[in-house]
C-alpha cells in the first residue's frame, strides 16, 4: 500500500462516473433467452433473508433443463448482447452489463478494498469467527486485534461440518468484516479486510477524506446515502 | 484404569462381515454388500479405548500431531472411544453431558473425498445411528436435518464434524464426533425434558459393546456408500450419463422426518432463531429447501432446525 494516496484522483474518478459496471456471464452452456432490454431497471434480492429473488435477467436452457438467472445487484441494464437471443452460448460468455449506482458507503468500501488485504472465502459456506477471536473482538474490538499468518481466525460451516480457516495474509488488524454469521458467503468473496498496524492512520484518513469530500463535490441526483 | 467398553478392530471386522453383510444382503439395493463394505473397511482400522478423557476430538488432534512428530501418519478410520468425558461440548461451545453408559467417541478420516462426498459426510453419522437404534427396536427414531437423532422429539444423539489441518504434514482430516445416549439415564436439569437414552426408550439396558460394533459397522457401510457414489459420479462424468439419485441421500430421506415439517431455522438456533418455514425438499448436495410464509423459497446449506 502506498504511503501517498492521491485523494483528488480517486475521488475525481468516482465523481465523474459514480457507478460500477457488473458484467453478467452465462452460468452454464445452453440456449439463452433474455428477459430484459437495454435501459431496463433491475432490482437486487430483497426480503429480510434476501430470499425474494432479484429481477429476472435471462433463462438458459441445456438439455431441456431451463435455469433462470436473476439480478444480484440493482441498477440499469447498460448493454445486452441481443444478437445472442435464442443462440447456444458457452458457460462464461458475457451476456449483459448492469450499471449499478454507488452509495457513499460502497465508494468507501471500494477504495478500502484497493488498499486492504482481502482474505477470501474458500468455499460457498457460512462463516463465524473462532471462539477465541470472537471473545477478543467483543472485549477490545476488531481494530485492536492483531492477527498473523497461521492464526486460526474463522470457522467455515457447511452441512454442520466446521472447518478452521487459517489466516494466510500479511500481519495486521482486522479493519473490515464482510460476512455476517448465519449468512452464506460465495466462494472468493472477501471475509475480512486486514490492514498493517502502521497503515491504520492512513486508512482512517481515506475514510475521513471520502466522507468529507464526497457530499461537498457530489451531484445529489446521482448519489444515495 | 482400563476402559469398560473395549471393542477391537478384529471384533468389528467380524461383525461387519457377518451381521452387517447379512442384513445388508436382505435390503432391496441392487448392490453387492461386499463392494460397499470394502469401500468403508477403513472404519475401525485402529480402535483406542479409554476410561475417561476431556474430549475425544481434542485427543484425536493430539494423536494426529504426536504421530506426525515421529514421522508417522495416523491410520484413517482410527476410532477413539471413552467411557466418560469430562469436558465434552457440542457446537458453539454448548455443554454436552457424557457420563458412563453412553457411546462417546470420534472417528478420524483422512480427507480423500471429492467435494460432494465431503459435503454429505456429516449425514453418515445420523443415518448410522438411526439405523442402529431402529435395529434394536426404537422404530420411531428419526433423523432431523442435518444429523440429529430424535425419538418422539427428544434428542437421542448429537454429532460434531470438524476438519483439522495437521501441523507437520499439513494433511486434512475430518474428525467425526459422536455422542449417543445409550444406558445413561440421568441428565442435567436443562436437558431433562429434551434428552433421552436408548435404555429409557427400550425399557431395558443395552449391551454397549454390541451397540458400538453395530454403529461402527453402519458407519463403514454409509462411508462405503459415499465412496461408491463417488465412483459412480466419476463414471457418469466421463460417459455424460444423467445424474441418478444418491444412495446415501435416499437412505437419509427414508430415515428423516424433516421433509414436510414446519420448522424454525437458525444458524445457531439457541442463540438466534431466524425464521419459520416449511421444509419442502433436500437438494443433491444435502442443502435444505424451505418455503417461507410469503411463498418464496430459501435454501440453507448449514444451520439448525426446531420442529414446530
Amino acid at each position: 500500500m502506498s504511503e501517498e494516496i492521491d485523494f483528488d484522483a480517486i475521488l475525481g474518478k468516482y465523481h465523474s462516473d459514480p457507478y460500477s459496471y457488473i458484467e453478467i456471464c452465462a452460468t452454464q452452456t445452453g440456449r439463452v433467452s433474455f428477459k430484459i432490454a437495454e435501459g431496463d431497471t433491475v432490482n437486487s434480492p430483497s426480503g429480510e433473508w434476501l430470499h425474494i429473488p432479484g429481477s429476472q435477467l435471462f433463462e438458459i436452457t441445456r438439455e431441456r433443463n431451463p435455469k433462470l438467472v436473476t439480478a444480484k445487484i440493482n441498477g440499469t441494464i447498460s448493454s445486452v448482447r441481443t444478437e445472442l437471443e435464442g443462440q447456444f452460448v458457452e458457460a462464461g460468455e458475457k451476456l449483459l452489463t448492469i450499471r449499478h449506482p454507488l452509495k457513499k458507503k460502497e465508494v468507501i468500501e471500494g477504495i478500502l478494498k484497493e488498499v486492504l488485504y482481502l482474505f477470501p472465502a474458500p468455499e460457498r459456506a457460512k462463516y463465524f469467527f473462532s471462539l477465541d477471536i470472537q471473545s477478543r473482538i467483543e472485549k477490545k474490538g476488531a481494530k485492536a486485534l492483531a492477527i498473523n499468518p497461521g492464526d486460526e481466525i474463522i470457522i467455515m460451516s457447511l452441512m454442520k461440518r466446521d472447518t478452521p480457516i487459517y489466516y494466510t495474509g500479511e500481519a495486521g488488524v482486522i479493519h473490515s468484516v464482510y460476512f455476517t454469521p448465519g449468512v452464506s458467503v460465495d466462494q472468493g468473496q472477501p471475509l475480512i479486510g486486514v490492514c498493517a498496524l502502521d497503515k491504520l492512520p492512513l486508512i482512517q484518513k481515506v475514510i475521513t477524506r471520502v466522507k468529507a469530500d464526497w457530499d461537498k463535490l457530489s451531484d445529489p441526483a446521482h448519489l444515495e446515502e | 484404569m482400563a476402559a469398560l467398553n473395549r471393542p477391537t478392530p478384529a471384533s468389528l471386522h467380524e461383525y461387519i462381515w457377518q451381521q452387517e453383510k447379512n442384513s445388508r444382503s436382505q435390503s432391496p439395493l441392487l448392490l453387492s454388500p461386499e463392494q460397499i463394505l470394502r469401500y468403508g473397511a477403513i472404519v475401525g482400522s485402529v480402535i483406542q479405548c479409554h476410561s475417561s478423557m476431556d474430549r475425544t476430538m481434542d485427543q484425536a488432534r493430539q494423536h494426529i500431531s504426536d504421530l506426525e512428530k515421529t514421522g508417522v501418519s495416523v491410520a484413517s478410520g482410527t476410532v477413539i472411544l471413552a467411557d466418560t468425558l469430562i469436558r465434552s461440548k457440542g457446537r458453539f461451545a454448548r455443554s454436552w453431558h457424557a457420563p458412563l453408559g453412553g457411546l462417546w467417541g470420534c472417528l478420524i478420516l483422512a480427507d480423500t473425498f471429492l467435494t460432494r462426498a465431503r459435503t454429505l459426510l456429516p449425514l453418515t453419522l445420523g443415518i448410522s445411528c438411526c439405523e442402529a437404534v431402529r435395529e434394536l427396536g426404537a422404530d420411531k427414531a428419526c433423523v432431523r436435518w442435518v444429523n440429529d437423532v430424535l425419538f418422539s422429539g427428544q434428542k437421542l444423539a448429537g454429532f460434531l464434524v470438524e476438519s483439522f489441518h495437521s501441523p507437520h504434514h499439513d494433511e486434512t482430516f475430518h474428525l467425526l464426533g459422536f455422542g449417543i445416549n445409550i444406558n445413561n439415564t440421568c441428565f442435567p436439569d436443562d436437558l431433562e425434558n429434551t434428552a433421552v437414552s436408548l435404555c429409557q426408550i427400550l425399557g431395558t439396558p443395552v449391551n454397549l459393546h454390541d451397540f458400538t460394533l453395530s454403529f461402527l459397522a453402519k458407519m463403514a457401510w454409509n462411508i462405503g456408500l459415499l465412496a461408491y457414489e463417488e465412483e459412480q459420479e466419476l463414471d457418469r462424468y466421463y460417459s455424460s450419463e444423467e445424474e441418478k439419485s444418491h444412495l446415501l441421500l435416499d437412505q437419509w430421506k427414508r430415515l428423516s422426518d424433516t421433509l414436510g415439517k414446519r420448522v424454525i431455522y437458525g444458524y445457531d438456533i439457541q442463540k438466534k432463531p431466524q425464521y419459520e418455514a416449511r421444509v419442502i425438499g433436500i437438494r443433491p448436495d444435502g442443502a435444505l429447501i424451505m418455503r417461507l410464509d410469503d411463498g418464496n423459497e430459501i435454501i440453507e446449506h448449514s444451520g439448525e432446525l426446531h420442529y414446530l
